[in-house]
């Protein structure tokens, strides 16, 4: 399997690439008739900096992609691994990651793939890399994949995205409920999870809804928690749903759309 | 006679009070400052009661402030709107040893070379102003109106990217929302996300 990483961004120094390596990889070795094929981008940054969650916060911009298929294929959505939350000062917050982050999505086969030569796979990836200071990258990513008639795992890729997979944020176990009660300047998203919780924390899936930097208050019952959220001040009107990851400690992220409750006027 | 170091600090927490008291809410009347510009004189927000102000966040080494002078999109807008009597303050908030942090006299270089046409540049290092207005990123923009009123807060446009090549497809939201403001017209769309770098506060 070839990943090759080409950058071609006129105007800026070569020596901007040197704060990430960045490659498209896939789960598996070859690919076969109609089997989907997990694949994934892949960021190694150099330390001290970071990239943008699919909200980036306060500040920053996240990861943007555009694929070029073969004819009968597709492209899923990216799964965004749960953010890490980052404080470049005390008034702002953003969500993003460190180190190192694998991107995955599902790239849809067709039922019967009429080449027998080796499929390829292009992407143009934008990013915004950051440290104290923000350098806008891109870069077009090429993965060529033989055809074979069972697709086999690459381990060091399978273990990779195994990895990753525990990063993704899951639907709230069945009997979990969350709801959501707005007032002037605040937003109560009361947890039931059946068992109190201790610590927990929102990130919010569209900008512009909460006040990130402000502190979000756990008040935990014996039935789970509410937590109080700030409202943004770039809030204006009503929102009708709180989509956002909870993470708690010892759990998986979970995926939250909680119905939101307006207050009574 | 007042002790002066304790009227110092009267007026630090006084403006860390009106910091955290003032939601810089559209809608709600714009936080007063005084600060200095980049050739030393005072600027204050109440000597332009009476006209539209628009505060522009900065720092020249972003690449999202770059995007905006070097395609001449934010100078085109500070002539076309000081031209109609709107006041157009560029505030810097970086502070010294980071990104964008420069003194009075590289900044009025930088105006010349730019040819940027701000009614002034408001030097603000220690991030006062920044944090009053809760200031996120460069660009981030703010227009207050005659009577003092906040009317936007927000991104200056759609595209919340670093590419010029988006400029034109863009729709401005400064432009927009002073034209309809000045044409007596309530804001449309009266606070967005603002995107770009992070402020480059002192904390």
């Amino acid at each position: 399997m070839l990943a090759v990483f080409v950058s071609q961004m006129p105007g800026l120094p070569q020596a901007n690439l040197q704060h990430a390596r960045v490659e498209l990889l896939a789960r598996q070795n070859s690919l076969s008739d109609g089997a989907d094929v997990p694949m994934g981008v892949h960021f190694i940054l150099e330390k001290g900096w970071h990239i943008y969650w699919i909200n980036p916060g306060d500040s920053g911009q996240p990861p943007s992609f555009k694929w070029t298929l073969p004819p009968g294929f597709s492209a899923g959505e990216i799964r965004w691994p749960r953010p890490e939350r980052m404080q470049p000062s005390k008034a702002l917050t953003d969500y993003g990651y460190h180190d190192e982050i694998l991107l995955p999505l599902t790239i849809h086969t067709p039922p019967s793939v009429s080449s027998r030569t080796p499929v390829e796979f292009g992407v143009e990836v934008k990013w915004l890399i950051c440290r104290e200071v923000c350098i806008p990258e891109h870069a077009d990513l090429r993965l060529s994949l033989p055809v074979a008639a069972t697709a086999s795992a690459d381990p060091h890729h399978a273990q990779l995205f195994e990895k990753t997979m525990k990063l993704l944020p899951q639907p709230l176990p069945h009997a979990w409920k969350a709801s959501v009660t707005s007032s002037k300047d605040r937003f109560a998203l009361t947890i039931r999870a059946g068992k109190p919780i201790t610590t927990a924390e929102f990130f919010p899936f569209d900008p512009g809804q909460i006040d990130n930097p402000a502190p979000q208050k756990l008040q935990p019952s014996h039935t789970g928690a509410t937590l109080t959220l700030k409202k943004s001040d770039e809030l204006l009107k009503p929102i009708t749903i709180l989509r956002g990851v909870l993470v708690i400690p010892g759990s998986p992220a979970y995926r939250i759309e909680a119905p939101v409750r307006q207050p009574i006027q | 006679m007042k002790n002066p170091r304790r009227s110092i600090l009267q007026a630090c927490a006084l403006l860390a009070l009106m910091a955290s008291a003032f939601a810089v809410k559209v809608g709600e009347p714009a936080p007063g400052f005084t600060a200095v510009d980049s050739n030393g004189r005072q600027q204050r927000l109440s000597d332009y009661k009476g006209k539209f102000v628009v505060l522009e966040w900065h720092n020249q080494g972003c690449p999202y402030t770059k995007k905006h002078y070097e395609s001449g999109n934010m100078q085109r807008l500070q002539k076309e709107w000081t031209a109609k009597g709107v006041v157009w303050l560029t505030v810097i908030s970086s502070a010294p040893g980071t990104q964008g942090f420069v003194t009075p006299s590289q900044e009025n270089d930088y105006l010349k070379t730019m040819n940027a046409a701000p009614t002034a540049v408001l030097m603000d290092p220690g991030g006062s102003l920044g944090h009053l207005y809760a200031a996120k990123t460069t660009p981030h923009m703010f227009i207050v109106d005659p009577n003092g009123t906040l009317i936007y807060n927000g991104a200056i446009d759609d595209h919340p990217t670093s590419d010029q090549g988006d400029i034109a497809s863009s729709k401005n939201y400064v432009s927009t929302a002073l034209e309809q403001a000045t044409g007596g017209k309530p804001v449309a769309e009266a606070a967005t996300r603002p995107y770009g770098c992070s402020v480059k506060y002192k904390d």
